[in-house]
């Protein structure tokens, strides 16, 4: 399908991207990379019509720390994300979710602010962002704000952006000595495919014995799921194998698979348990090499 | 128009100011408003990658980039990757790799290899697969991908040599100045510079867009159509119903036409087309579909051809009583007495074997443009068509127009694979709308149409039972298949027919059973995809082989050579096997792959297994009834003698098919390979050739060129006869000479004879044409079906990885030998046999069409429906055998499209083999693999068995 008519709109400032947006209100969207959002007007998903582009708020852009803080601008490009050192020195995770998205020409144009902010239920970076305990960074009519990473995603394609808000950033804490993350996922083909289940891991250990975890899981419920039940259950524990595998039957627990194309609700349980337990060991292997 | 923005587009150094709406995205401003239509659209939603483009030095998808949102960036596009009529090296390294086939997708490719060796300038195989993964290419010319991007340094600073010329590879030894090497692609130069034209890159002026309106719903008859919206838009210039279409009932089979080209009372499947309107852009097109009001009384639908069959199922066609049951087609056949070969047998296994809905997915969408001349009774047709003599003939007989009055030209066309192998409603409604509003009118398929209106592979149900003795000696084979036809005819027919009556050209069948029922169903309707309703029941025949080898206890490959095809058989359903090297194929898989020191030897997990294929080479009849030659060829002496044109209507879609009919032009001419100008394929200017299907083109389109040229060459050897005093007869022609084949130093230029011919009688023209041998085949109904003038033989033997926890399938190395014949061209013949494996594996893996409960695919995209990328490409061992065929030219015959029919069994034996698991319903999915992990798990056996039981 041609995309409807819409109007273009490329504000300045933060602050008049904000205040279109609150003109515009229900009609209006924000682009960046428009790679979900173009092809969602094919598919008529997409209705607005005003286009609020944010290529010109530089501020969004760019990868550096600040406050102990990794300050991702929503408006990097995944391929940046994927590409880069400081990322990659903070939360391999999420660098390996990063590249894990489309090809080299979705991730040369697609921003993590996109893929957050489009929320579709298999995005790659959110859960690996969870895991290491992200938090997000809003900007809108009434200020600024900031939240947990995890608390973002309301429902599939929702979240908690409220009219004229936006996204800004994605900061990522420090990470504590002998800490190491993993994103495993699966799909159905090894090129340029979307996540049929996806489960991210951060841990960070203290004399071998597990003194911090954070599981997520992509792509098995409406909103990228944090399983706390299974951090509990591994924090302050000797890593084995069969507390990986009591781990990862509780991550199998917490998610809330559906049936669609791409695979059954039931062998998407049983992906979750199997990347899980890889993902643990993963994460186990980096975090080994730092630890105190 | 209102709404317009000025966008300022800095495109391959040049700029350019445009006028454009902001929902223009930068491959439509590239490619309709400055003309750089080497940038290709195959699925609009950035998930094939034909569009690729670089934005600031960045591989970018240029239909998921606003046009306003490139602006004061760095555009390159294909058309700016080589500079000064010179090629990048990157261009001259896939031209030599021979990583060019149908090129649809080579600009994208080339410019995300060019994105990618800017920032590494010496990329591993890994680099090169990930930034190459969102490049589709169905042609699945990857391996040879991955050889130019790794090597395009060796081109750095070498002058290009644009002629196409004579490539290092050989594969055979006889004395052939061209056949046989592996020349460059006669296509190849034009492919990757984007200068090739496909059907939707030409722009003639005044065009307007045409579009058809498809079905909601699955099953109903239509009460009231309403266009008067439509008509009133600002911008529509026509709108046609059921109503302003002709009466006649057309289909490619002419035993079952059961189409029009709107429907007039019943729609029978959702996509079914309702009406069509043309307009002065594609958006007022579809805002025009979209104000036809359309009242339906909505129908129960059956999806599935079992209860289509049932009693009280929805009939499809109720004014044809013919098809009562939904029954399309029925297929009876007995050769020899099963019942008393199943008696001798000392073992009878039984299955139940399920196939999938697959698609062909070229990359190129179907496209066509029409345009009416003279005083306006002259068509003409530009379509993307592997057939231009079928569409030919259905435009006339439809549109009640003699062929004479009707030009069709056939562009480049980007992909074919069966899926553009007869009329379509786009070719129809374009000359329908082009004559209502005097205007050319140029109408295309999104990629979701591309799977409403493509025939796609019939989902077949096969139970199959083989009897054996102990040794492994087939005794007996009986053979029930019910196909899923969907909602019409088109191929299907045949598909049923070919179904059954390929099994016995592989393994000698003493005794030879097969019922095959084709079945409506409120589906789009199933037809012709490469290997044409053979590679299910193969994949059936070589599991249940090697189930039954394992209970005997014999090597797969064993069984295999005790019943294989023997040269000069004529099998039980009245076959003649000509040339037939199937056991050396056989002989050299196993040597290779390693199979003795693998098979039964890898670690869990790893697996080994073969399978066997193969095809005819050309259909030993015409789809409709007549006498005529099936090829036929014109070759014209340039006057001056530098120079020859060739004129023939067959269809290069990819498969290389102008290349090996130009080398056999010139080997038999005498003259170099670059001398050779294919024409155009055009019917006002090219001889009847019935197109690029059932591999037919390198063995009849061969023997007519060949033909063609002797005639050519005879004519000179006449004058030069006269010239030098001796009897033609003495003479020869070779590598641009004519000369006494016994004192080669007396002769002269061939180009000199060829003047002296002008000169003394006007234009030197040869014709030939091609009729295979008459009477082929048995005198059963259906005896026609399957019957060729030579059959192609392969083994394939794959190599697996299987993921024990996640079912996961890596393939990782395939190992095949093909008898072909005389290999033409061994560049074009490796190119296809390996894209083969990698749609196979495609098939075999990933590929299937997920219908939901109101009928409509849920899948029908390029993200959903997975094809394979560069990053499943296994290792590929290919080589062609020593064989000859004495009925093709040069003793060539058919490859590439048997080349699939060995990978489906050959992966679903060495999956078995890793993990003990047999799948006997495709696609093989990680989920039906645990499945089978599961049970045996459960069951603590050896093995285990996921599909269905016999009906």
């Amino acid at each position: 399908m041609v995309m409807p008519d819409f109007t273009y709109l490329r504000p300045h400032s933060l602050a008049e991207a904000c205040a279109l947006a609150s003109r515009f209100g229900g009609d209006a969207a924000f682009i960046a990379g428009g790679t979900e959002l173009i092809p969602d007007f094919h598919r008529e998903r997409e209705t607005a019509r005003h286009l609020i582009a944010l290529d010109g708020l530089g501020e969004l852009r760019g990868i550096a720390v600040e406050h102990g803080e990794l300050r991702i601008g929503a408006l990097t490009t995944v391929a940046d994300v994927a590409a880069s050192p400081l990322v990659r020195n903070r939360l391999e995770a999420l660098a390996d979710a990063a590249r894990a998205i489309g090809s080299a020409q979705i991730r040369s144009l697609a921003t993590i602010g996109g893929n957050f902010c489009r929320a579709v239920a298999c995005a790659d970076t959110p859960p690996a962002a969870i895991a290491g305990g992200a938090r997000v960074h809003l900007a809108g009519p009434m200020g600024v704000r900031e939240l947990a990473a995890e608390e973002f995603f309301v429902g599939p394609r929702r979240t908690v952006l409220a009219t004229g808000e936006l996204l800004v950033a994605i900061a990522l804490p420090p990470q504590r000595s002998g800490s190491g993350s993993s994103y495993q996922r699966f799909s159905r083909r090894k090129g340029s495919s979307l996540a049929v289940a996806a489960v991210a891991v951060r841990l960070t250990l203290t004399s071998g014995r597990i003194t911090g975890a954070r599981l997520a899981l992509g792509a098995v419920g409406p909103v990228p799921l944090l399983v706390v039940r299974a951090a509990e259950m591994l924090e302050g524990e000797l890593p084995s194998t069969a507390l990986f595998a009591k781990a990862a039957m509780l991550c199998a627990d917490e998610a809330l698979p559906i049936t669609d194309v791409r695979g059954s609700a039931d062998f998407r349980r049983e992906l979750v348990g199997v990347l899980a337990r890889r993902a643990l060991e993963e994460a186990v292997a980096r975090a080994a090499v730092g630890q105190p | 128009m209102s709404g317009e923005v000025l966008v300022r587009l800095n495109v391959n150094g040049e700029h350019h100011t445009l006028a454009l709406k902001p929902n223009t995205t930068l491959l439509s401003a590239l490619r309709t408003h400055l003309g750089l239509t080497g940038t290709k659209k195959g699925c609009g939603t950035g998930d094939c990658g034909a569009c690729t483009v670089q934005v600031d030095g960045r591989p970018v998808n240029s239909c998921l980039l606003l046009a306003v949102a490139a602006e004061g960036k760095r555009i390159t596009t294909i058309e700016g990757l080589s500079h000064d009529g010179e090629l990048h090296p990157l261009q001259q390294a896939f031209v030599k790799h021979g990583a060019v086939q149908c090129g649809y997708c080579t600009s994208g490719a080339l410019m995300a290899s060019k994105a990618l060796i800017d920032r590494n300038d010496a990329p591993t195989s890994d680099e090169i697969r990930e930034a190459l993964s969102g490049n589709l290419c169905r042609c699945a010319t990857y391996p040879r991908m991955l050889k130019a991007v790794a090597g395009w340094k060796e081109f750095e600073g070498v002058p290009f040599d644009a002629r196409p010329h004579v490539h290092a590879e050989r594969d055979q030894q006889r004395d052939h100045s061209v056949v046989s090497h592996g020349v460059t692609r006669y296509d190849a130069p034009d492919k990757v510079t984007g200068r090739a034209k496909y059907t939707a890159d030409i722009q003639l002026p005044d065009t307007v867009v045409g579009k058809i309106l498809g079905s909601p719903i699955a099953h109903g008859l239509i009460r009231r159509i309403d266009v008067s919206k439509a008509r009133a838009l600002s911008g529509v210039l026509a709108v046609i119903t059921g109503a302003d279409v002709p009466d006649a009932w057309y289909g490619v089979s002419p035993a079952r036409e059961d189409e029009q080209i709107l429907a007039k009372e019943r729609v029978r499947y959702v996509g079914d087309e309702i009406a069509a309107v043309a307009a002065v852009d594609l958006e007022t097109a579809e805002r025009a579909l979209r104000l036809i009001e359309v009242e339906f009384e909505e129908l129960p639908a059956v999806f599935d051809p079992v209860s289509a069959m049932a009693s009280g199922a929805p009939v499809i066609h109720p004014e044809k009583p013919r098809y009562a049951g939904n029954i399309n087609t029925r297929v009876d056949w007995h050769f020899g007495d099963v019942t008393q070969g199943f008696a001798e047998a000392d073992l009878v296994r039984e299955q139940r074997f399920v196939g999938n809905r697959t698609y062909q997915s070229p990359m190129e969408p179907h496209a066509a443009l029409a345009r009416w001349e003279h005083h306006g009774d002259r068509l003409t047709l530009w379509s993307s068509t592997q057939t231009p003599h079928y569409l030919h003939r259905s435009l006339s007989r439809v549109l009640d127009i003699p062929m004479g009055n009707i030009r069709v030209i056939r562009p480049a066309v980007g992909g074919g694979f069966g899926a553009k192998a007869e009329a379509t409603p786009l070719d129809f409604c374009a000359a329908i709308l082009s004559k209502i509003t005097g205007r050319p009118v140029a109408m295309e398929y999104t990629r979701e149409e591309m799977y409403l209106h493509f025939r796609g592979r019939h989902k077949q149900y096969i139970d199959l039972k083989i009897g054996v003795k102990k040794d492994g000696t087939i005794t007996a084979v009986e053979h029930r298949v019910v196909l899923d036809g969907g909602a019409y005819t088109s191929y299907g027919v045949i598909t049923a027919y070919y179904a059954g009556s390929m099994l016995p050209t592989l393994y000698k069948i003493p005794n030879y059973k097969y019922d095959g029922t084709r079945v409506y169903t409120n589906l789009p309707a199933s037809g012709a995809f490469r290997g044409h309703g053979v590679p299910q029941p193969r994949f059936a025949f070589e599991s249940l082989l090697d189930m039954i080898a394992e209970e005997l206890g014999l090597d797969p490959f064993d069984i295999r050579f005790r019943n294989a095809m023997e040269p000069n058989t004529r099998t039980g359903n009245a076959l003649d096997i000509s040339s037939c090297e199937f056991m050396e194929t056989l002989r050299r898989a196993r040597e290779t792959s390693g199979w003795t020191a693998k098979k039964g030897k890898l670690p869990p997990g790893k697996g080994i297994g073969v399978g066997c294929g193969g095809f005819v080479s050309g259909a030993g009849y015409p789809i409709y009834r007549s006498d005529f030659p099936h090829s036929n060829a014109m070759i014209r002496v340039h006057e001056d003698g530098t120079g020859v044109t060739l004129h023939i209507a067959a269809s290069e879609i990819g498969q290389g098919s102008d290349t090996v009919l130009v080398q056999i032009a010139a080997e038999e001419l005498g003259v170099p390979y670059e001398w050779v100008w294919m024409a155009e394929c055009d019917t006002t200017l090219s001889p009847l050739d019935l197109g690029s299907y059932s591999s037919r083109v390198t063995l009849m389109g061969g023997n007519a060129v060949k033909m063609a040229a002797q005639n050519v060459t005879a004519q000179l050897c006449e004058v030069a006869a006269r010239e030098l005093g001796c009897d033609p007869g003495a003479l020869t022609a070779k590598d641009g000479r004519i000369f006494v084949k016994e004192h080669s130093t007396v002769g002269m230029d061939w180009a000199a004879a060829a003047r002296i011919a002008f000169s003394k009688k006007g234009p030197v023209v040869g014709t030939g044409c091609y009729t295979p041998p008459r009477h082929l085949g048995g005198e059963f109904k259906g005896g026609t079906v399957g019957t060729s003038p030579a059959y192609s033989f392969s083994t394939a033997v794959a190599e697996v990885t299987v993921d024990l926890e996640t079912g996961y399938v890596t393939v990782d190395r395939f190992t095949d030998y093909s008898d072909a014949g005389t290999v033409i061209n061994p560049v074009t013949l490796h190119g296809q046999v390996e894209g083969a494996i990698i749609m196979g594996l495609g098939e075999t893996l990933l590929e299937d069409t997920i219908v939901d409960a109101g009928g409509r695919f849920a899948n029908a995209n390029l993200h959903d429906y997975l094809i394979p990328t560069i990053c499943e490409t296994p290792e590929i061992h290919t080589a062609a055998v020593e064989s000859y065929e004495p009925r093709g030219p040069f003793g060539a015959k058919e490859i590439g499209e048997g080349s699939l029919l060995p990978v489906l069994g050959a992966i679903a034996n060495a999956i078995y083999d890793a993990c003990g698991v047999r799948v006997t319903e495709l696609p093989i999915t990680p989920e039906k693999i645990l499945r089978g992990l599961k049970e045996r798990a459960l069951r603590g056996s050896d093995s285990a068995l996921v599909g269905g039981e016999v009906a």
